[in-house]
Formats: C-alpha cells, structure tokens, sequence
C-alpha cells in the first residue's frame, strides 16, 4: 500500500504564469515519456521479476515516479491558476478549458489524452529492463526540449532537477538489466 | 511476544537456500568506490552520485534558499530524505553493501527526527503523526503542497 506525504519531493514555487509553458510541460505528465506512464510501467512490471532485486528497484522507483507526478502537476497548476478567458484562448487552452475548465487531465503537449498504450509488460525481466532503460531516456530528452523552451529559473530548477532523476533511475536499470543478463543468460 | 529474532534467523536461512539454489548472488559494484555528494549537495543536484551527474549545457542548479525557520527545516528534512532514498535504490541492488546500508540509516534517522520536529511546530506531513491527538484535525488545517504548503 501507500501513504500519502503531504509534501512535494522538490520545492516548486512559481511565482509567474506561463500559459504556453504548461501547454508544453503537460506532456509530463500525460505523454508517451511522462511520469504517470513511468509509474505505471514500473509498478505493472514489478510483480513478474524474477527476484526481490528487482521487485524493490521497480516498487521504489515507480514510487517515486508518483511523487514526479504531483511536482508535474504542482508546476501545471501554478503557471496556469491565474489565467483569465482571454489568455487561455490566447495560448490554445481553450480546447482544454472546454473539457476540463483550469482542471488537471494528462494529455501529452497536442492534448491527447493518456494511454496505457505507452507502456509493455512482457513477463521477460530482459525485454521490461530494456523498455525501462529507454523509456529514462527519452523522459531525460523531453526534459532537456522543456528546458529549452522557457526562461523562467522557478521553472527550469525543478526540470534540471527530474531530468537528473531520470539519469539516476537510467543506470540503476541498467546495473539490474545487466546483473539478471549475467544470472539468466549465463554469460561469463 | 513477538520475537524479532527468530523472524531475522528464518528469513535468513529460507532465503540463503533459495538464493544459492536459483542465483549466483555475486555483487556488481563490489569494489567500486562510491563518491557520494553531501545530501545539501545531493538534494540541490537530484543526484546523491557524483559518477552518475552529469549538467546539461551550461545550466547549474540554483541555491535553494530558504525564506524561514519553517522552510529551513523542510530544506534539512528533503536533504536527508533524498540521501536515503539514492541510498535505497541502490541497495535494492546492492543488498550486501554494509558501508551503504550504514549511512542509509543515519540520512534515515536524520529524516525521521527532523520530521517529528517539524510535525510539532508545523503540523502533520503524514497521517500517522501524532500530532494529529491535538483537536480540531490539523490534516485538514494546513495547506497543500501545490498551494506552497510544506514547501
């Protein structure tokens, strides 16, 4: 099970909105690279690892994965909670306004919504590794497209900040990927 | 009464027979040397592994500046949390690591203290606290982290 902390992994204050920036940053959350497919990627896959190596690093990272989701949310929200009619037409919201009014929805960056389609189970610890292996990778490149599009330090801080996690998260798949190749492929 | 050791005793025994019977348990960073940021460092990086950090472009994290004694403490708090959660995911792959486990119990510790301190000055992060004996229910009394509350 989970309980809840009622704190945000990394302080997010941001102090000015950005209506184009969250049109963007929404991606990371309900994208083909966002957190709420990473978490779910990892916390499906976990129960058909072949030992508790794998069943804890999938169990802690997907959790952790969660706790991206609410810092996702948490900058959508901020950029966005002051935005008036006028400025959401402005920045192509209105057709999320239309649906869903200043509320969150995980859409990627065109506004199509999320699909477990964006993530495989396939039994194999192989074949998931690998996936999980990318999948950190493409999330790091989508952070760094992020970090180029905007200026604002109340932004950037916490992007530099996931895109670091997805470094870390990278290569301790990669350390597992390669311990169960070595046990299950019986490689020297 | 519930004895510990016994669970520790068997849980040891079963899984070293499963363990030999399925795995070479071999470790992979055996003899790697391990250089660690300080939380603070680690915390403001969001990464606790100076081998793994690596910038992009020439973008550097900004100093986390804390406004008061509240927000301050939360600062102390995430520091020795994230050490112990980097710690955490590495031991899951690393079990036998005995200097790693050892320093995720006093990041751990660290963490647990300064949340019960803040608990009682600044109201309850987790439901278990026991702050929350105090009437009217403070879980609904303080703000949301995306409101900047506990931020």
């Amino acid at each position: 099970m989970w309980v809840y902390e009622k704190k945000l992994q990394f302080p997010i204050n941001i102090k000015n909105k950005d209506l184009r920036m969250a049109k963007y940053l929404v991606t990371q959350y309900g994208g083909s690279n966002g957190e709420l497919a990473a978490a779910l990627r990892y916390l499906n896959q976990r129960y058909t690892m072949p030992d508790n190596r794998g069943k804890a690093l999938l169990t802690d990272i997907g959790t952790e994965e969660l706790a991206h989701i609410e810092m996702i949310s948490t900058m959508i929200y901020q950029l966005t909670k002051d935005a008036t009619l006028e400025e959401l037409k402005e920045a192509g919201l209105d057709t999320h306004y239309t649906e869903h009014n200043k509320a969150l929805y995980p859409t990627d960056s065109n506004g199509m919504p999320f699909t477990v389609t964006y993530f495989a189970t396939t039994g194999d610890p192989l074949a998931d590794l690998a996936e999980d292996m990318a999948a950190e990778q493409k999330a790091r490149a989508v952070y760094e497209n992020l970090i180029d599009l905007t200026n604002d330090p109340d932004v950037i801080n916490p992007l530099l900040w996931l895109r670091q996690r997805e470094i870390v998260h990278y290569n301790r798949f990669k350390e597992l990927f390669e311990y169960y190749e070595k046990i299950l492929n019986k490689k020297s | 009464m519930y004895n510990y050791n016994n669970f520790v005793n068997n849980y040891r025994q079963n899984n070293l027979d499963y363990m030999n019977n399925m795995f070479d348990y071999s470790e992979l960073n055996n003899n790697q040397n391990m250089n660690l940021f300080t939380p603070k460092e680690g915390f403001e990086k969001g990464n606790l592994f100076m081998d793994l950090y690596s910038e992009y472009k020439n973008y550097k994290p900004r100093k986390l500046n804390p406004r008061n004694d509240q927000e301050r403490l939360m600062l102390e708090i995430n520091e020795n949390l994230f050490a112990a959660h980097e710690l955490n995911l590495y031991l899951d792959i690393n079990p036998n690591d005995n200097s790693m486990l050892a320093l995720f119990n006093d990041y751990r510790k660290k963490a647990e203290d300064l949340k019960k301190q803040y608990e009682q000055l600044y109201g309850p992060l987790c439901i278990t606290s026991d702050v929350l004996n105090n009437s009217p229910f403070l879980w609904e009394k303080t703000s949301f982290p995306w409101e900047g509350g506990n931020n």
